[in-house]
């Protein structure tokens, strides 16, 4: 079965829909949910988070986990939509230690905060900066 | 007697820092407590430029990430460009493709040892990397004009064919580099400083480099044995023979010794690829897309529309580049422009165990197990 079919089953409540990313299984999760979702996810055997994407669609954001198992050879895809105008969702810092520099930095680009962060300040850009430059309506002209 | 703890700063602007990276240390003594890296100085942009140009046009953006070895950023991107669109490329183009990434990662790994023992206060082996450095950056050269920043490959192949004379001089190449590699052990391996500096420093478990995120020749380093070209093939890999080179210690010697292993194999590697390659005369007849095309078809290359816009979708693609997992995550809307272009380079998410590796060392260890982990600073501030 694939994992994203297996996650669902195992958790009915957090699993909004399942799908394909091309190749890879997806899951999108409530974000309330994403915390336990992680949680049951590690313990099927992810234990590489490979990356952490947050985009803009304007009206809402996403934010994209890329998972991989070592043991089972198995990619896994989580996805969670978090609200426009306050985007937060939970920080997975304390499974998975080489989330923190990756939410930190979608912190820093695209404006989201991971609650429950240890840390989440700016990494890339400097202190004090002005507005998040991947978001969609981010003004390239002013100086920040 | 009573001590008081101190912060040292170091960087950016420090000749073993490869580039302009700052490490803040809370130093007690000369013991470190704390050590905490402060990024950005070369941060570019990359991310938000690639939503302002076209999938062609940011091509070249993904050669300046890691200046090192940038062809397998280049075919990184393209990869992805390619599974979202689904484009097939020619057999010969795969090759060459492979050719020119082996070649970067003997390069990336010359240049990494190189600046690893330059560090540590040896210069021989620095100078010896760049002389075998320029035989490879002058093939680089007669394949594409470019010694460092290529924009050599492209969705549907690569830009040229192979020029003439290419392949006896590759063969003298790697010749020539059996030997050197030999050298290069017989000159470092058993070194009584170097091992002292090297043996039990920035130990990191294979637990821990996994939960860390940590991918490439330092996961293997540290015992796990996992290569993407192996486990989970893409072009011509799936074909060829090669072990993934691991070593179990996870000290800075460990991750070492993967990087003399890893260019022995690229050397089977490409042996192999030449020996297999297929004939130029064998014009493809892959296309992609409608009319109209640009350029004749080629052997080397897919029918490809002058105007490209991907259908709409996401794809994360992921290589086993010279540093670890380098992955590209890519939203389309249908545009000529990506929505979203995330860039997962394996030497920002190498760093990120830093810290934990250098507590309770010594600066000078630090950079030692700094320079094992091998970043380059334009690919972790992008």
């Amino acid at each position: 079965m694939n994992p994203a079919e297996e996650l669902k089953q195992k958790l009915p409540a957090a699993v909004v829909s399942t799908g394909m990313q091309v190749n890879k299984p997806m899951a999108v999760i409530k974000t309330e949910e994403l915390l336990n979702a992680a949680r049951k996810v590690k313990e099927m055997g992810f234990d590489h988070l490979s990356v952490i994407t947050g985009t803009d669609y304007n009206d809402h954001f996403e934010v994209v986990y890329n998972f991989f198992s070592y043991n089972n050879k198995q990619n896994l895809v989580l996805k969670v939509i978090a609200d426009h105008d306050k985007p937060e969702v939970d920080s997975l810092t304390s499974l998975w230690k080489g989330a923190d520099w990756l939410e930190r930095e979608t912190y820093d680009l695209v404006g989201i905060r991971f609650n429950g962060h240890p840390n989440l300040v700016r990494i890339l850009l400097a202190e004090g900066w002005m507005g998040h430059p991947l978001q969609k309506d981010y003004d390239m002209m002013r100086r920040k | 007697m009573e001590t008081d703890e101190l912060i040292v700063n170091m960087g950016p602007v420090h000749p073993s820092t490869h580039g302009v990276l700052r490490f803040r240390l809370r130093m007690d003594g000369e013991i470190i407590k704390e050590c905490t890296p402060v990024l950005g100085y070369l941060h570019r942009g990359t991310e938000k430029l690639g939503e302002m140009k076209t999938y062609l046009q940011f091509i070249p953006y993904t050669d300046r990430l890691d200046y090192v070895s940038a062809f397998p950023y280049n075919y990184a991107f393209v990869k992805a460009v390619e599974e979202l669109a689904g484009i097939e490329v020619p057999l010969r183009a795969e090759y060459i493709r492979v050719i020119t990434m082996e070649l970067n990662r003997i390069v990336n790994h010359l240049v990494s040892i190189g600046s690893l023992l330059m560090d540590l206060g040896a210069s021989t082996m620095m100078l010896w990397g760049f002389r075998e450095r320029e035989n490879a950056l002058q093939l680089f050269e007669k394949l594409c004009g470019a010694r460092m920043t290529f924009n050599y490959i492209k969705p549907g192949g690569v830009r040229e064919d192979i020029p003439e004379g290419f392949i006896p001089q590759l063969n003298e190449f790697l010749k020539d580099m059996e030997k050197r590699i030999e050298d290069y052990e017989q000159l470092i391996n058993s070194n009584e400083i170097f091992l002292m500096r090297m043996k039990n420093i920035g130990v990191i478990s294979a637990e821990e480099a996994i939960n860390y995120g940590m991918t490439g020749p330092t996961l293997r380093g540290s015992g796990v044995n996992y290569d993407l070209r192996k486990y989970e093939p893409y072009s011509i890999y799936r074909d060829l023979d090669f072990r993934a080179c691991v070593r179990n210690e996870g000290d800075s010697y460990a991750r070492y010794l993967v990087r003399i292993d890893e260019m022995k194999e690229s050397l089977h590697i490409l042996r192999q690829v030449v020996d297999t390659m297929p004939e130029a005369k064998i014009v493809s007849s892959a296309k992609y897309g409608i009319a109209p095309m640009t350029g004749a078809p080629s052997a080397v290359s897919t029918y490809f529309p002058r105007i490209f816009a991907p259908p709409a979708g996401e794809v994360y693609s992921r290589i086993e580049a010279p540093k670890g997992e380098l992955g590209f995550y890519i939203i389309s809307d249908g545009t000529t422009k990506p929505y979203r272009v995330k860039i997962r380079s394996p030497s920002f998410c190498n760093l990120t165990a830093i810290p934990k590796m250098v507590q309770g060392l010594k600066i000078p260890d630090l950079i030692a197990a700094f320079g094992t982990i091998d970043v380059v600073l334009g690919d972790v501030d992008r």
